[in-house]
């Protein structure tokens, strides 16, 4: 089950935090996704590197599905979002949070990674606070670690 | 009796293409069903006679003309020369418009207007991000620059196939008579845009290297298929400078330069089929079945009747007025049935023993610079502005009120001045 799994200090931030304020946890907690709560720990939102990077990605990747050809990004490289950008608050940009329940399988919980193309997905407790959280690593590892104790 | 039932089926198709309720190709085919079987009742119009109205020299035309773009598209040759394009200028804003702009006209004089800045804008929208500039004044310049060359060869627009059938011109008519005005207009066009956007275009890039680094081998996905496409569309071309010594159609070089390109490539049929534009095909196949209504029921005769009673005016503002009047008409509708409603109008006026040559070509200018003047005005102008909305830099209509406008009224002006002085070549 993914509560055997899971990491159980889970970086979160409250409705109130700045884009800006968003970044520098990232950086700090060195983590992929920082699920949002409300005052009483349950999951509101949730924001990931990928949605942090969308706010600096060029508008052409969106346009041009292959770009091999393009070896030097150029000016976009050093482009930062605009200061009013980074001043908003998180709720403006943040996503629908998908959360698991802590006695999920751990095929049922990579399933949803996948269909979801999540990297790590929050973990609530039966009321619907968050307890955890837990990699695409974590998971398919702990599985893969079945097949070994299977092993004769 | 007749002819107002027939005008009112057609206006109230066109209303309905126009006001963007319906489909335009919808509200066309439903018309033109409404046209014919009206036309049963009332005893002006046949299934034979709505059959004959249609014009398979521009239909074939056409088609080839689109087959021979779908096998070309996947294959990267558009981004190939746009990234080409964007090399050679070193990153200089000027340069990246005056090059952008004149490979995007030079495709577009021989093929799809439509594809050609599909392709070409999302490439100019990566140059110009990567190099640090606005890619505004680069996408604006492709679709007015290639909707102004678009006017100078048979198969640059379709409005020009239209009227080369109705009026039996060939390739080399356009060469002669289009191709030249066209030439000075353009320059003027390009002169006018540098003006315009001087402010974007003096900006230093912060990165011009950038496009350096851009590999435009790595571009082209499928060089074989490439070569083997634009060998066959060379070859049309050759026949289409010789088709009327040959006394073959436009239209039988057409389909047979894509036949020749299928046998060769040999494609997923399904996938090449895919892109054609069939909504398009189907739209014109209604329009000429609808005007052929209106002409049985006798309106257009009546019309040109009118027009050639009240004809007092000199032919030279004659034509002129008829290049404004469609230029307007085009910059705020689609100038394709405006087109197909005109032809058996001037035709009309032939009969009644008015020279039309110079009207046709009137016709052809209005209907092509007319679509530079709105961002609705041309499929080119929506395309580039629907593109730059997932950018940083949308196009806006005031925008292109602003710049587009000038640039309309600028090319009509310049055109109505060369039309006054060679009106005795034209009307030869």
């Amino acid at each position: 089950m993914i509560q055997d799994c899971m990491k159980r200090n889970v970086v979160s931030i409250p409705a109130t935090t700045t884009l800006g304020e968003t970044a520098r946890l990232f950086v700090a907690r060195h983590v992929g996704l920082l699920p949002v709560v409300d005052e009483n720990g349950r999951p509101i939102g949730m924001i990931g590197l990928r949605d942090m990077l969308a706010l600096a990605l060029p508008s052409f990747i969106n346009l041009i599905a292959d770009v091999d050809f393009v070896h030097d990004f150029g000016a976009v490289e050093s482009a930062q979002p605009a200061p009013e950008i980074l001043s908003r608050p998180i709720t403006a940009v943040m996503r629908a949070a998908i959360t698991i329940p802590e006695n999920c399988g751990l095929l049922r919980a990579y399933a949803m990674m996948r269909q979801h193309d999540l990297h790590d997905i929050p973990v609530v407790s039966a009321d619907g606070r968050l307890v955890g959280i837990a990699s695409r690593v974590d998971v398919a590892t702990a599985f893969l670690a079945g097949w070994e104790a299977a092993k004769p | 009796m007749i002819p107002a039932a027939g005008s009112l089926v057609f206006i109230v198709s066109l209303y309905l293409v126009f006001s963007e309720k319906l489909n335009r190709t919808i509200a066309a085919a439903a018309g033109a069903a409404v046209m014919v079987g009206l036309g049963k009742l009332l005893g002006f119009y046949t299934e034979a006679a709505a059959i004959e109205a249609i014009d398979f020299n521009t239909l074939g035309l056409l088609l080839g003309m689109m087959i021979l773009v779908a096998l070309l598209e996947p294959t990267g040759f558009f981004q190939y020369l746009a990234v080409w394009a964007g090399r050679l200028s070193r990153g200089h804003p000027i340069r990246l418009l005056v090059l952008l702009g004149t490979v995007t006209t030079v495709l577009s004089m021989f093929l799809d207007n439509v594809t050609t800045v599909v392709l070409i804008a999302p490439v100019t929208i990566l140059i110009g991000e990567i190099v640090g500039i606005n890619p505004v004044p680069l996408l604006m310049a492709e679709a007015l620059l290639s909707n102004t060359g678009g006017v100078a060869t048979l198969v640059g627009d379709p409005p020009n196939v239209l009227i080369a059938s109705a009026a039996g011109f060939s390739f080399n008519d356009f060469l002669v008579y289009s191709l030249p005005i066209v030439a000075v207009t353009w320059l003027v066009a390009l002169l006018l845009l540098r003006h315009l956007f001087r402010a974007e275009l003096s900006v230093r890039p912060t990165n011009a290297d950038a496009v350096l680094h851009l590999n435009p081998a790595e571009s082209l996905d499928d060089r074989v298929t490439a070569q083997r496409v634009l060998s066959v569309l060379g070859v049309a071309i050759l026949f289409f400078f010789l088709h009327d010594r040959l006394h073959l159609s436009p239209s039988f070089i057409a389909l047979s330069a894509a036949a020749a390109a299928l046998v060769w490539v040999r494609p997923a049929i399904h996938e090449t089929l895919r892109r054609v534009e069939w909504s398009v095909l189907i739209f014109f196949i209604a329009l000429f079945v609808l005007v052929g209504g209106l002409e049985a029921a006798g309106v257009l005769h009546g019309l040109a009747d009118l027009v050639a009673r009240a004809n007092g005016i000199p032919p030279v503002l004659f034509g002129i007025l008829l290049l404004w009047i469609v230029a307007i008409l085009s910059a705020v509708v689609d100038n394709v049935p405006i087109t197909i409603a005109l032809i058996p109008v001037i035709e009309g006026l032939g009969a009644a023993g008015i020279e039309i040559r110079p009207l046709w070509w009137a016709l052809a200018f209005g209907a092509g610079f007319g679509g530079n003047g709105t961002i609705i005005g041309s499929t080119a102008n929506i395309v580039v502005a629907s593109l730059s909305e997932r950018t940083r830099t949308p196009i806006t209509s005031a925008l292109w009120n602003r710049r587009g406008l000038p640039v309309m009224l600028a090319t009509c002006a310049v055109t109505s001045v060369l039309y006054t002085l060679l009106f005795p070549l034209l009307s030869r």
